[in-house]
């Protein structure tokens, strides 16, 4: 262990020591950390005022990041590649509403006063996911294969 | 992390916050009053008070360094309720982040989630990332894995092996085709000791190392492609009288097509593949996900979406999985919403089938094959009039075989959830919920729950969050 976190500390060193060298950062601005206006409500519509323009920082068109029900259910992909275009409107407990791990209370619960939000799980899904869970086994693991573990265990012993 | 440690962290960075210009963040307090009968037992009463905090601390003496804290904490006044005992809680995530003017540079210290192709994980570590030049952009993390505590003690042959999960380390290397699209490459290592050097080599090696490729293409503005393939590279032994490796090397295929035929009509297409041993190596619940690890599932899907990004947008979906040791099931139905953003009214239905193929149940009190298969109807409206908010939300479940013993005897099951809400000022929102359920864990549950959410905010600049 100790070997290797030495190892990974000479290689991170290198790689700054060949960075500074070489210079092979990008020199272009980053991506702006706020969004400079407040936007309305609603699922926002980047192309409203960003037609056929490119998005710097993420070298991708701005259609790409309307959030159509498309994008709602695919987010996964540009959440991981571009987040800080994610963070220029949304706050980390924006994602945490589904994605914080441990939790105590369902989405659903918490937020049961915002329906026109897409929630996993709603209503009565500790039924439900033991007819889903025989067609998919995969869907759960994501977010409770190596997490959230208190939940399943009191049943999947 | 030590419940210790996680506080004094917490202290730490809090305090850190007192150097920040800007400052937002929320506090939402959950009371949760609900009664749960089932027939034959008493009816039990539960009383949870839960308390969510988020803190967004930047311009911490530089404009580049922020702190950001999440974390909820419950208590049960008619307890325990809940799994976790009386109390409990957990520190989501908590990090300073450092990011630089240049080249979307960025350096997190802390706890945090991260999101780098292989590696979907919480981690309490350290991780970077930057573009480079010619397109390329480069991210790694590396830290000790979240974990999260069980009911009862670890135990080899259920839960764990914690010399496996004493370190993660990740990292991808993705290349910007400009517009056109991006193709990366990534690794995912969790564990520094392979099980053959252990003193006494467990039974069932769940060494995880994964390596994935992951790729966006978009030739036209109106065609995408997006998706990622997740590889096995563990060199994972079979121990003596364990289970025989079923050689698999692909974990997952996951990848959409979508096609916006007009502005309003989106076209979408997915498959998907997963073998089970490659996909679930290292899950630390092996007795749920490690049971048939020959297992393989497959899904081929789709979707026309209707008015998309309008008022009104329809969407009809279909998806065909296919699990070999199970069958084939089909899900397939429509969605309407009508959320136009300035309306103040907000409204949808939704209706899904799903054909499922019966399921074997040889220890069946009434035979040995049980049908799966379901109706799913939801309907809800929102209405927002100046402070004050409205909602209401009705799912329903009607199952073809209501002597499937997972349903208890119940063939319909039903949610019905009511809340009024109202904003007293700029920064504090008060509402109420009322739900009522019929379900297969208990004939009836009703509950109550009150939600207080203040939100703060000192910041300067920038658009909402």
């Amino acid at each position: 262990m100790i070997r290797k976190a030495v190892l990974f500390l000479l290689a991170v060193t290198l790689g700054l020591g060949l960075s500074l060298a070489c210079n092979p950062i990008a020199p272009a601005a980053s991506f702006a950390p706020t969004h400079p206006q407040e936007l309305g409500p609603g699922r926002p519509l980047c192309t409203t005022c960003h037609a056929d323009e490119t998005l710097g920082g993420a070298h991708k068109p701005y259609s790409a990041f309307d959030h159509t029900p498309a994008f709602v259910k695919d987010h996964r992909f540009l959440a991981g590649r571009d987040s800080n275009v994610c963070a220029a409107c949304h706050a980390q407990a924006f994602c945490a509403d589904c994605h914080s791990g441990k939790v105590f209370m369902t989405p659903d619960v918490k937020l049961g006063n915002r329906p026109d939000r897409d929630m996993p799980h709603r209503a009565d899904y500790l039924t439900v996911h033991r007819f889903d869970g025989q067609a998919d086994p995969t869907s759960c693991f994501k977010c409770h294969g190596r997490a959230n573990n208190e939940q399943c265990i009191v049943c999947h012993r | 992390m030590r419940q210790r440690t996680s506080v004094v962290l917490l202290a730490t960075f809090v305090s850190a916050g007192a150097w920040a210009q800007d400052v937002s963040g929320f506090s939402t307090t959950i009371a949760h009053f609900s009664q749960q009968n089932t027939p034959g037992f008493p009816s039990v009463d539960l009383a949870p008070f839960t308390e969510f905090l988020g803190v967004d601390a930047t311009r911490l003496g530089s404009d580049a360094l922020s702190l950001h804290l999440y974390g909820w904490g419950v208590n049960d006044l008619g307890g325990p309720s809940t799994i976790l005992g009386k109390s409990g809680g957990d520190l989501s995530y908590a990090y300073l982040d450092y990011r630089f003017s240049q080249a979307n540079a960025e350096f997190k210290a802390g706890r945090f989630s991260v999101n780098q192709g292989a590696g979907v994980e919480q981690v309490d570590g350290i991780s970077g990332r930057t573009d480079l030049r010619g397109g390329f952009n480069v991210s790694a993390f590396v830290g000790a894995p979240v974990h999260y505590k069980t009911q009862e003690p670890p135990s080899p042959s259920t839960y764990t092996y914690h010399y496996q999960t004493d370190m993660i380390i990740g990292g991808r290397l993705g290349l910007r085709l400009g517009p056109v699209g991006e193709v990366g490459v990534s690794y995912l290592q969790d564990g520094s000791s392979p099980p053959w050097d252990l003193a006494t080599p467990p039974p069932v090696d769940y060494t995880r190392k994964q390596a994935g490729t992951d790729l966006r293409l978009a030739p036209t503005a109106k065609l995408e492609l997006t998706g990622h393939t997740l590889f096995n590279v563990a060199n994972q032994y079979q121990a003596p009288g364990g289970p025989v490796p079923d050689g698999h090397r692909v974990a997952e295929q996951d990848y959409t097509l979508r096609y916006t035929l007009l502005p309003t009509i989106t076209v979408t297409g997915n498959y998907t593949e997963r073998n089970l041993e490659a996909y679930f190596a290292g899950t630390n619940m092996p007795n749920l996900f490690r049971t048939d690890v020959s297992d393989r599932h497959q899904a081929v899907g789709g979707s026309v979406i209707l008015g998309s990004a309008t008022a009104t947008e329809v969407v009809l979906d279909f998806r065909h999985m296919s699990r070999e040791t199970y069958g084939n099931s089909d899900r397939y139905g429509a969605d309407l919403r009508m959320a136009a953003a300035e309306s103040k009214v907000k409204y949808g239905f939704g209706l899904h089938k799903v054909s499922a193929a019966d399921l074997f149940m040889p220890g069946g009190s009434v035979r040995a094959f049980y049908g799966m298969s379901r109706e799913e109807g939801r309907a809800w409206v929102m209405v927002e009039a100046g402070k004050y908010t409205a909602s209401l939300d009705g799912i329903s479940y009607h199952f073809d075989d209501g002597t499937n013993p997972n349903l208890n005897g119940k063939s319909s099951l039903c949610q019905v959830v009511g809340s009024v809400g109202v904003k007293p000022t700029e920064n504090l929102s008060l509402s109420g919920d009322l739900s009522y359920g019929a379900n297969a864990y208990y004939q009836n549950e009703t509950s109550v729950l009150l939600r207080t959410t203040y939100r703060f905010s000192a910041a300067s600049k920038g658009g909402s969050k």
